[in-house]
């Protein structure tokens, strides 16, 4: 993030400095006026150069913590690493091959897949057919659907927990009033204590902000090119794969991105709907609960700390070039 | 053109079923999974349900196990055809201990049992179970067996009727094990729930016995005594005690340990209950008096070292490494602080640096002790949790657990401790047997009081205003008003 700002900043310093050059007739002020906008000029780079270091501090040295020894992690500061050196890599091993009876983090890791995989794609395939339907088709009460459906995002999370999971374990049953007729509303899936439930409730909880988002962005699509396709003979589902989710891959991305990292770095939502099977735990609540109690072995969660945002941030570095070609083929029209 | 674009949306719609029902299948396999055996078990076992098969075959379970030393080969020919029944059942336990050495070793024991019984117990450890527990029960998808780590959370639970009453049969195989000051801890109104399940012993003062005697100091047999011996070492030069409250969200509670071990040495044991009721009030002159025990204690000049800089700065589990480095002489606190010690630190072997305890002293010539632990109590009514609840209340699960735990932990002090009795001592290092020796031999045991108030306190106001008063931010008059004040009515 702040290597881009970073980027931004020193592509936008060439413009003024060559107008500056243009005017070379007055030599002696000018030459201090160069040197003070020089001056001047370096010092946004130099304020950013300031919020990265102060901003990477926490994590960097929660980045050596994770290479030092539980005694020392107790007895000095990390920056005494630098002259006492006495690294290690036990913290890592501790962590990947904790828990060996549970299948481990690496097990843990897996199950982090299994709930951050569907819980990103579903909601994103939902939610793009639903904006596309919320933005450029007509039909009665489309206004008040939307807005309904908008205004979910108001709702916290937690306020639904329990009353989900009681749905999840035991499904939802309806007495109809003044007869003894019950209608099942969910059916008793048995759903309490598995993956499914956490990336169903992920999704669920996703949609009103994912709709939102896209719709903000397909209802913005020229509708020139629906026409055309029309024309053309298209109907609603080939103008949404032929045009509308090409045209919207960076919103599709960007969405993509920080969903991935919300369901990815849950803890709340996984340990509500799993409970007492540990078999299915995320990564989240393994690392966590390798603490212990009273924070005996506290000195590994710097360690887990990385191997969980190991995850997403190779997904980046990895899918960089995907993300960024994206983002340009929104921008440029042909 | 028409036709062809119309194949092709076709098409399109295929392909988007053929999506929608690939998740679909993947959402039915992944909640399936445990489908069958939910429905299953509970009508398959109570089916099963015989009392009296029940009762004689655990009785003898216990027996057998305390007079065997090699528990695993002896047990499974006899046991085997009474246990077929129960065999195949599953039952699900849930608790806060969650390290590896602590799971691990609750989980080695329940296998133990397992491979004996046919039960298939499993064990989730959660860092934050004590909360979870909550939601869990309230949405309805509790586990069979759940590790309370305190008395106070049981009672809860018991009284909103979550929890399920131990039949007889279970009480009597508990009391086999444990004395009446211990099961005191999961009765409920008069009804047994909990059964104990791990103890730690909080009245100890943590000292070097080699520097002590190469300094001329002697362990301390009256808290006068302890004073006078502070006072000694302070005029030598020495600083007599570390001490360290900071911990996070909970900071002050080592603060409440000293005052719930000084309320029990300056008075009766019913003057603490009636304490930890709500009846004995915190401004009264028996507790204020107390808190102003332990402050002129800590604030005697050269007293304390703080590693931190103060003592409400300096994290608990850091007085380890200062301990080790001379840098004070004593530490007050659990049995369970072995494993903040550092590494490679002997314990109670002789040698020059070892770290051995003394009992913390007592004031009046009583030995009462201050206690803590876990309980577990059953939310499921099925033959095969009660014969789990029984192993967790036999000595032979303690042993099993206890040799695991010393294991994982590589041969040093396991951090585990239970008081059952019958135990074989053997399976304790010299230095974990010196607590038993003192849990089993307390006349008094108490359960740690902040845990037993109500949370808004003991959890709340008695750690903060404890913390104030520690950083000299408030009188003790100001803070014990402060905690009486929020007391729930």
């Amino acid at each position: 993030m702040s290597s881009a700002a970073e980027t931004a900043a020193a592509e936008k310093a060439p413009g003024p400095a060559g107008s500056g050059s243009a005017q070379r007739g007055r030599r002696g002020p000018d030459r201090v006026g160069r040197a003070v906008y020089r001056f001047l000029r370096s010092i946004p780079a130099w304020v950013l150069w300031l919020m990265v270091i102060v901003w990477s501090v926490p994590t960097g040295s929660l980045f050596l913590n994770s290479f030092r020894h539980r005694d020392d992690q107790r007895a000095s500061g990390w920056w005494t690493s630098f002259t006492e050196g006495n690294w290690t890599l036990e913290n890592y091993a501790d962590v990947l091959s904790s828990g060996e009876q549970t299948g481990g983090l690496w097990q843990a890791l897996l199950n982090s897949f299994a709930i951050a995989i569907p819980a990103t794609i579903i909601p994103i395939a939902i939610a793009a057919l639903a904006a596309y339907a919320f933005a450029w088709i007509p039909f009665r009460g489309r206004e008040w659907l939307f807005i309904g459906t908008v205004s979910l995002l108001a709702l916290p999370n937690q306020v639904a927990l329990l009353p989900l999971l009681q749905m999840f374990a035991g499904g939802a049953h309806w007495t109809l009033p003044g007869t003894e007729i019950v209608v099942t509303l969910f059916p008793d899936f048995s759903l309490a204590g598995t993956a499914t439930a956490v990336w169903l409730t992920h999704t669920a909880f996703a949609l009103p902000f994912a709709i939102f988002l896209l719709h903000n962005y397909i209802s913005t699509l020229p509708g020139e090119l629906f026409e055309a396709a029309r024309i053309d003979g298209a109907d609603h589902f080939t103008i949404f794969w032929r045009i509308v989710v090409p045209l919207s891959v960076p919103a599709l991305a960007a969405f993509a991105i920080f969903q991935f990292l919300w369901t990815w770095n849950d803890y709340l939502i996984a340990l509500t709907m799993l409970g007492a099977a540990g078999e299915n735990y995320p990564a989240t609540i393994k690392i966590a609960s390798m603490a212990g109690e009273f924070g005996l072995r506290e000195h590994l969660l710097s360690a887990g700390a990385f191997v969980q945002a190991g995850v997403p941030m190779l997904v980046f570095f990895f899918l960089q070039r995907f993300f960024v070609r994206g983002l340009l083929a929104g921008s440029v029209k042909s | 053109m028409k036709d062809h674009s119309n194949r092709r949306t076709r098409l399109r719609w295929a392909r988007l079923l053929a999506i929608v029902l690939a998740f679909g299948l993947i959402a039915a396999a992944c909640g399936s999974d445990d489908d069958g055996d939910a429905e299953e078990a509970p009508a398959a076992t109570e089916a099963m349900a015989d009392e009296s098969m029940d009762d004689s075959m655990a009785d003898e379970s216990m027996d057998d196990s305390m007079d065997d030393e090699s528990m695993d080969d002896s047990m499974d020919d006899d046991m085997s055809d009474d246990m077929m029944d129960l065999s195949g059942t599953k039952v699900t336990v849930f608790g806060p201990e969650s390290s590896d050495e602590e799971a691990g070793a609750l989980r080695d024991a329940l296998d133990h049992f397992a491979a004996q019984t046919g039960i298939e117990v499993s064990y989730t450890g959660a860092r934050d179970a004590a909360d979870q527990i909550n939601a869990q029960a309230a949405g309805g998808n509790p586990p069979d067996i759940f590790i309370f780590p305190q008395p106070g959370k049981l009672a809860d639970f018991a009284r909103d009727g979550h929890l399920i009453a131990l039949p007889d049969d279970v009480i009597a195989a508990m009391n086999e094990h444990w004395t009446p000051a211990w099961t005191a801890f999961g009765d409920v109104d008069g009804t047994q729930y909990g059964i104990p399940n791990k103890s730690d012993l909080k009245s100890l003062v943590w000292y070097k016995p080699a520097l002590f005697e190469s300094k001329g100091y002697s362990v301390p047999g009256t808290w006068d005594e302890l004073k006078a011996l502070s006072a000694e070492m302070i005029a030598n030069g020495d600083t007599p005690f570390c001490i360290g409250i900071e911990s996070g969200p909970a900071t002050g509670w080592t603060f409440t340990d000293w005052v719930e071990d000084l309320m029990l040495r300056f008075h009766t044991p019913a003057e603490y209950d009636a304490w930890v009721a709500g009846e004995l009030a915190f401004s009264s002159a028996e507790v204020s008096g107390v808190f102003t025990e332990v402050l002129d204690l800590w604030n005697t000049p050269g007293m304390v070292f703080a590693a931190g800089g103060s003592i409400a700065a300096t994290p608990f589990g850091d007085n380890g490494q200062p301990l080790v480095d001379n840098d004070c002489m004593m530490h007050r606190q659990a049995s369970f602080y072995a494993a903040f010690i550092p590494e490679g630190t002997a314990f109670a072997d002789g040698s020059a640096d070892a770290v051995d305890t003394f009992y913390f002293p007592s004031v009046k010539g009583d030995q009462p002790v201050l206690g803590a632990g876990t309980l577990v109590g059953a939310f499921r009514d099925a033959p095969e949790v009660w014969e789990v609840m029984k192993y967790f209340a036999s000595s032979e699960y303690a042993e099993v657990r206890q040799q695991a735990q010393t294991e994982r932990k590589g041969g040093g002090l396991s951090g585990f401790l239970s008081a059952a009795t019958n135990q074989d001592p053997s399976v304790y290092q010299p230095l974990e047997q010196s607590f038993l020796d003192i849990l089993q031999n307390a006349d008094v045991v108490r359960f740690d009081g902040s845990d037993l108030m109500p949370a808004e306190v003991g959890a709340g106001t008695f750690w903060t205003e404890g913390t104030a008063v520690v950083n000299g931010d408030k009188s003790v008059a100001e803070a014990t008003q402060a905690i009486d004040d929020s007391w729930p009515q």
